[in-house]
């Protein structure tokens, strides 16, 4: 391994630590050995129980032994429990998988294993709500969520558990509450192509449900972006965000407001007029903020093209035709890697305009 | 012992602590009853003492005091006494600490910085001189993606110029042929920024304090606090708890004491004999109530504690320096008047999370920069300086603020004549119907 210092060791201590390694091999290969033959035997007491335990702690991902600690718990231990028992049971495992999270984050069957609890705390609660229970585990649940997105913003797999642990919540917190969340992280930092992403799952709900007017609300996204925009046209998650909210760019006056707004941004950067340097084109860079104008430029002229050209007319067309194809051909100098992909582009509109 | 530091204000418990953990044998004495010399945290009380004692007349005083008083020139302080006195820490010299630097990284390393507790600066602002107002400055990418008050070609401007300055801009054809230029005309041509925001960057965020410092100077010093912001929260600074510097001398104090030094508070160290044949080639020093003289090879002292009989190649006293910083302190009963933050972001603010603890839009914590000619009465020249501090810094009681100001002035400047313009440009940010009033003031 690179990094790695050569320990070391002497022909005695390499010896050793063979031995020592094939001792461990052999309790780990014997204890896989006992349990998948007693899941074969359909084993169910709480021996078997434990062995798993002391397997997952060795090797969390081994997925088999889960499944197997599962229908132990479904077959012997909850036919056996009092609800109490049952919650008091869940909690404990709830505990492990924790304390095995810590050491392997990324483990998907570690959160298997918590969904699977989550789903199956029985009703019941410590006072007479028949969902405490659910409730507070639930609520503990998104606490862990947004700890760990506090910690890593832009950790998508933690966005995606969520909006599960969202959608399962026994009393469904306000979208517009989750608005603001997404709000929040994107102040913090808005090169977070996940909280961008979540604003577009949580906004047409709150349009169709008619808590935000769609038009009022569209304005303000807009306002919002363009803001992005200006600050860093280099980030990539802004562009995209701008291209979900004109969609199919089926509003006139925003596609042509807009398209105005990111010539302007265009001016406004210093080198684009100059031609590209054969310095970037080695480094493989690119003038992120110019060539992500210029595309964008492209595409949304296109839009405009194909959805509104009774209201352009034939010379309104081809003069952004024209400018679809001037533009695509600086683009070819600006970023030659991509060169040909810029040609096909031109390619395709000459066809489409026949 | 091998060294006896005479004085407690930071620096000499920073080199009190340093030699200490280095394994000399230290004696480390202060004339006064409290440490941090001039930068102590001193109560409301200790405070009223400490002025009168510089500035009453008496008929004979301790060396000490003269040249405390020749320091001070210009004591000025209001007769009223202050309620809660207790729950004030004034320190006397206010400061900010930058969160990457040699300062922080000694805190960090001696294990002093766990002895305190800080608090991130919460805003800057500079004052506009032609609205009269406070203006919140714009220092990091979020803010400027969050402000209202620039335009787009604004943001993308200023943008561009911190990236520039928080880079390796030393060659870039931007600088070059332009390093001594005045750094407010040097954003200007080269950023096209207007003329606001030149004059806030360079006042309120490379913290310029003149309007001539060279491009260069003032650009490393911008690329320092960019670098610096995110360590701990937004802003690149950090403001001690209970008063700051004394708090933190305090602390050097300590852990020098951990490592075997000495400490001798609260008393005089006269008379005090260079070394001789008749005392073994080392200083001695007579402390009163202590038997023995202390003696050492090494002295370290503060300026206006070191005995005069020890004074032989002194470097230029005060006298000889032209220029002093005029200081202020003042205790108002309302929060800072700074425009609460709004953003471009649509959809309700989630109101009921605020982790400081304090209601959403009151500033705690915040410097408010003058700069120079923008305030009439004020200096033309310098930049002024106020920090804000409250009850989040545990200096002050709950709905009280601290404001201290400092200026550069001639050395023969009064005081409080340097200040007051701009405590009374301060006062009128402020709606008419809710002023605050002062509870009580320093000058100094």
């Amino acid at each position: 391994m690179h990094g790695v210092r050569r320990s070391r060791e002497s022909r005695e201590a390499r010896e050793a630590r063979r031995q020592r390694e094939q001792e461990e091999l052999n309790t780990y290969l014997s204890l896989q050995e006992d349990i998948l033959s007693r899941k074969k035997d359909k084993d169910w007491s709480k021996d078997a129980f434990d062995l798993t335990t002391r397997m997952l702690n060795k090797n969390p991902e081994f997925y088999t032994v889960w499944n197997y600690r599962r229908l132990i718990l479904l077959n012997n231990i909850f036919r056996n429990s009092s609800p109490h028992e049952k919650i008091d049971i869940l909690a404990n495992e709830l505990v492990m998988t924790i304390s095995a999270l810590k050491v392997h984050p990324k483990v998907y069957w570690i959160w298997n294993h918590r969904r699977w609890c989550l789903e199956n705390i029985p009703e019941g609660g410590d006072d007479d709500d028949m969902q405490g229970w659910r409730k507070t585990c639930w609520k503990r649940e998104l606490y862990l969520v947004e700890q760990m997105l506090d910690a890593d913003p832009r950790n998508f797999h933690a966005w995606d558990y969520r909006r599960y642990v969202l959608s399962s919540m026994p009393i469904q917190r306000p979208e517009t509450a989750e608005l603001a969340y997404t709000t929040k992280k994107i102040e913090s930092d808005f090169s977070n192509f996940s909280a961008w992403h979540q604003r577009t799952k949580v906004l047409p709900r709150l349009w169709e449900s008619g808590k935000l007017d769609k038009a009022q609300s569209l304005q303000q996204e807009f306002v919002l972006v363009q803001n992005a925009m200006w600050a860093d046209p280099d980030d990539q998650s802004v562009w995209l965000y701008h291209r979900w909210l004109i969609g199919s760019g089926d509003d006139y006056d925003s596609l042509t407001r807009e398209i105005k707004g990111i010539h302007e941004l265009l001016e406004e950067q210093p080198d684009s007029k100059c031609m590209f340097s054969p310095i970037l084109a080695t480094l493989n860079l690119t003038n992120a903020c110019v060539s992500g104008c210029m595309e964008t430029l492209v595409h949304y002229k296109r839009l405009l093209i194909r959805s509104h050209t009774s209201r352009l007319g034939p010379e309104g067309t081809q003069i952004l035709r024209e400018e679809c194809l001037g533009l695509l051909k600086q683009l070819e100098e600006l970023d030659p890697l991509r060169r040909q992909r810029y040609r096909d582009l031109g390619a395709l509109r000459r066809r489409h305009c026949q | 012992f091998d060294v006896i530091v005479l004085g407690t204000g930071i620096v000499e418990s920073v080199a009190a602590a340093a030699l200490a953990k280095a394994g000399f044998k230290i004696a480390h004495l202060d004339i006064n009853g409290y440490y941090g010399g001039d930068q102590a945290s001193l109560t409301g009380d200790e405070l009223v003492t400490w002025a009168d004692a510089r500035s009453v007349f008496e008929p004979d005083f301790t060396p000490y005091i003269a040249a405390q008083r020749a320091q001070f020139a210009s004591i000025v302080r209001s007769t009223n006494p202050l309620a809660h006195s207790r729950h004030f820490s004034f320190s006397l010299l206010p400061a900010l600490i930058p969160a990457v630097g040699p300062f922080i990284s000694s805190l960090i390393a001696s294990g002093v910085a766990k002895y305190g507790s800080y608090r991130v600066l919460e805003r800057v602002a500079v004052f506009d001189e032609s609205t009269q107002q406070l203006r919140s400055v714009p220092t990091s990418k979020e803010d400027i993606f969050k402000s209202t008050e620039l335009s787009l070609v604004d943001k993308r401007r200023l943008m561009r110029l911190l990236s520039f300055a928080a880079g390796e801009f030393e060659n870039k054809s931007e600088l070059v042929g332009k390093e001594q230029q005045p750094f407010v005309n040097f954003l200007i041509s080269e950023f096209k920024l207007n003329s606001k925001i030149a004059y806030a960057i360079t006042y309120a965020t490379a913290f310029c304090s003149s309007a001539d410092e060279p491009t260069v100077s003032a650009l490393s010093r911008l690329r320092t606090f960019l670098r610096s912001s995110g360590r701990y929260g937004a802003s690149p600074f950090l403001v001690g708890h209970y008063g700051g510097l004394g708090e933190i001398a305090q602390g050097f104090c300590r852990a020098a004491a951990i490592s075997g030094a000495v400490y001798i508070l609260g008393q005089s160290t006269l008379p005090a004999y260079p070394p001789s044949l008749e005392n073994g080639n080392k200083y001695s020093f007579q402390i009163e109530n202590v038997p023995e003289p202390l003696t050492a090879d090494i002295v370290l002292s503060a300026q206006d504690v070191l005995p005069q009989s020890l004074a032989k190649a002194r470097g230029p006293t005060l006298d000889e320096c032209g220029s002093s910083v005029a200081c202020g302190i003042v205790v108002l009963n309302r929060p800072p008047p700074f425009p609460p933050t709004l953003s471009p972001a649509s959809g309700e603010r989630d109101q009921t999370e605020d982790q400081e603890g304090l209601s959403s839009g009151i500033v705690d914590t915040a410097v408010v920069v003058f700069p120079p000619s923008t305030v009439s009465g004020g200096s033309t020249t310098a930049a002024a300086h106020a920090l804000i501090t409250g009850q989040g810094t545990m200096s002050a009681p709950v709905g009280k603020y601290v404001l201290y100001f400092s200026l550069p002035v001639d050395r023969r400047a009064d005081a409080k004549t340097a200040l007051m313009p701009y405590l009374d440009a301060f006062v009128a940010c402020y709606p008419n119907n809710s002023r605050p009033t002062s509870e009580f003031e320093v000058f100094y």
